[in-house]
């Protein structure tokens, strides 16, 4: 186990800068999840720290020695690829044992630490098997045992949960989790599944167009986006993001120089008509018994406003009827003009107690 | 008028629309006959309809000459037509076969025969090591990232679009006595090489002109097997910290296997039809040191002052029956492979 530190980390391939600069410091056992759109570079950042592709420019550390130009296989670190890249033509145990072969580990260690990933993994039965007799979740635990068996300083997961189908997805996820609870070892793992991320980071990265955005815990970054694409990337259905005059709320008490106003479905409120900030038209009900998402669109507004509202239980609402809300206050996040969060933040402490 | 000068545009315009239409102009002047045919011989005896044009192709060039070379493996004399040709039974084949041991051709009532299969042996073996070693190198460095791939890939391609009687011709002027070669070993001090003259090198130069012709589809053959190994894997052998050998040795060798299988029976099937190229380049010399099986055949049956088809048709069904095994040996593992 280690920990990660890269320093102005560039990387171009010709004149296409994917990487533009990244700084960032990963403590030993953190889990960390690169999360961003397709595109944004999280996948280049992972090889790149891999030594599967070269820095342009900008050093990397691990556990403090400089492994910039250092070879994949040298710099100690396992990764499991979204196609799991298995050796089909090997079996089970032969995958896993592979890399301790070519380490030169003796049999009798090799023999233990796949016997112990097996079980870990619940593969022992399989052990004989090779990879095309396997299902995908089968697979993806074979990834998992050929990466634990090396024991590597870090792990690296790339989008290794999406080529499952919903159901494996959750609970593979669950025995990730579980996984990281048991052997504590560093991971990063990329995704562009924002619930993936919620729920298995200890910090969540936010790329964009090949630099960070933000780097927070996964509630730091639902409670205190730092800008605009942070707001309506994380949390779905996304942040309803509004131009601050939409609402009816009293510019000089509130909103200060915000030019654009966000808030989370489940902060917009039916309401009395006399309290409303707004009055929305429904468009779409999603009724998903325990909560209901209601697709509407202001009236009233310039533009074609649309706005999402979450209901705890079922709703009665349909297509076309009226409903006043209200924007709680409390939960408002405001955008200046370049897109960045509002000081001071209109989220109270309470988000971290 | 307007509509009329209209017309020729659009269908400028639409090429394959034309085409499309032009296609179904003809489906609808074949519907009506194709209905009545198939009210009077019923809709499961259609496909042979269809099959018929191929079939009777196929069998007057190549079944019916088939039979026509097994009616001659029986019969005896000179006669050309095989009504005139008595029947002689297996007697070509004893007279092939007949031999003191098969290790010496010597001792064979038809020597040449056995010589031919010896060489014939000699030269497969010797071109399957090169064809193998050759193409899968040449394809381990195409399927690298290097400068110029594109151009490489198709120089080492060009040869196989040449007639191998033109590579044959090419192959002798370099060779010969006051070649190419002998010219350039000559001007750099040293003496000049009798190539065809020597039976060694003559082997050696008909498997190298036939390896330089052929290369270029077997590497073809073993660079899409390279392609078609995910890159992934070669990453997570990587990750692994797999040493280059062993990543050739038990990643790339395994799953490029198949294909290996594929071209090594390739080659062993058109090594043992070789004719053109060798018989171009030596004749079969120096003495009968590069008479191969084919060359046997076509010299017994066309070439010799005696033309005997019996013998000649009784060494091609010897050979066909060879070629048949090694080609459902090709079959069935080209199918596991698919399968």
């Amino acid at each position: 186990m280690a920990g990660l530190e890269l320093r102005g980390v560039r990387k171009d391939f010709g004149s296409v800068a994917v990487l533009k600069g990244i700084d960032l410091s990963i403590a030993d056992g953190e889990f960390i999840v690169f999360v961003g759109p397709s595109g944004c570079g999280k996948s280049t950042l992972l090889r790149v720290i891999a030594g599967l592709e070269t820095a342009t420019a900008g050093d990397i550390h691990i556990d403090g020695a400089e492994v910039t130009r250092t070879a994949a296989s040298d710099r100690g670190l396992a990764m499991v690829f979204q196609s799991y890249a298995l050796y089909p033509h090997m079996s089970v145990h032969q995958n896993m044992s592979f890399a301790l072969e070519n380490m030169g580990v003796p049999k009798a260690e090799i023999a233990r630490r796949v016997e112990r990933a097996a079980r870990m993994l619940r593969l022992t039965d399989y052990l004989h098997r090779k990879p095309g007799a396997l299902s995908g979740g089968q697979r993806q635990r074979v990834a998992i045992g050929r990466a634990i068996v090396r024991d590597p300083k870090i792990f690296l997961f790339d989008e290794p949960l999406s080529n499952l189908d919903a159901e494996l997805r959750v609970a593979t996820r669950k025995e990730l989790a579980a996984l990281h609870a048991e052997i504590g070892g560093t991971m990063i793992y990329v995704t562009h599944d924002q619930v993936e991320a919620m729920t298995l980071a200890d910090r969540i990265v936010v790329l964009n167009a090949g630099r960070i955005e933000q780097i927070g815990t996964p509630l730091d970054l639902y409670n205190r986006p730092a800008n605009l694409f942070v707001a309506g990337f994380i949390g779905s259905p996304r942040m309803n993001l509004l131009p601050a005059d939409a609402a009816r709320m009293p510019r000089d008490n509130f909103l200060g120089d915000a030019v654009t106003v966000g808030i989370r479905p489940e902060h917009v409120q039916p309401c009395a008509e006399a309290d409303a900030d707004l009055t929305v038209q429904v468009d779409l009900v999603e009724q998903l018994g325990g909560e209901t998402f209601l697709y509407t669109t202001a009236l009233g507004c310039p533009g074609d406003l649309k706005v999402t509202i979450r209901i705890d239980g079922q709703s009665a609402l349909a297509r076309g009827d009226r409903l006043p809300v209200r924007l709680r206050r409390e939960h408002l996040h405001l955008f200046d003009s370049a897109g960045l969060a509002c000081r001071p933040d209109p989220i109270p402490a309470r988000s971290h107690a | 008028m307007t509509d009329m000068m209209r017309l020729p545009e659009a269908a400028a315009r639409r090429p394959a629309g034309l085409v499309a239409g032009g296609a179904q102009a003809l489906m609808r002047l074949t519907d009506p006959p194709m209905r009545a045919l198939q009210r009077l011989i019923g809709a499961a005896r259609m496909p042979y309809v269809f099959l018929l044009p191929n079939l009777v192709f196929f069998g007057l060039f190549v079944f019916l000459p088939i039979a026509i070379n097994i009616v001659f493996s029986m019969t005896g004399g000179t006669a050309l037509y095989p009504a005139e040709r008595p029947y002689v039974g297996a007697e070509q084949y004893a007279r092939l076969l007949d031999c003191g041991s098969y290790l010496d051709p010597g001792s064979c009532q038809e020597d040449l025969f056995w010589r031919g299969v010896g060489n014939t042996l000699t030269f497969t073996v010797f071109q399957m090591v090169a064809m193998v070693l050759f193409s899968l190198g040449t394809a381990l460095v195409l399927n690298r990232p290097i400068r110029a791939r594109g151009f490489f890939r198709a120089v080492y391609f060009f040869p196989v679009l040449l007639s191998p009687v033109v590579v044959a011709l090419i192959w002798k002027w370099i060779l010969q006595r006051d070649g190419l070669l002998n010219a350039a070993l000559t001007m750099a001090g040293g003496q000049k090489i009798l190539f065809f003259v020597d039976p060694g090198w003559a082997m050696f130069w008909s498997v190298f002109v036939s390896v330089w012709a052929h290369m270029g589809f077997y590497t073809l053959i073993l660079l899409a097997g390279l392609q078609a190994i995910p890159r992934d894997v070669y990453e997570a052998a990587e990750m692994d910290g797999t040493r280059p050998w062993r990543v050739f040795h038990r990643i790339t060798l395994p799953l490029l296997w198949p294909n290996l299988l594929v071209v090594l029976v390739l080659v062993l099937i058109r090594s043992v039809q070789v004719f053109d190229e060798v018989f171009v380049l030596t004749g079969g010399g120096p003495g009968t040191a590069t008479v191969m099986i084919v060359q046997y055949i076509y010299t017994t049956a066309f070439a010799n002052q005696v033309q005997n088809f019996g013998l000649a048709g009784a060494a091609s069904v010897l050979l066909g029956a060879v070629l048949f095994v090694l080609t459902m040996v090709q079959l069935f593992l080209t199918r596991r492979r698919s399968s």
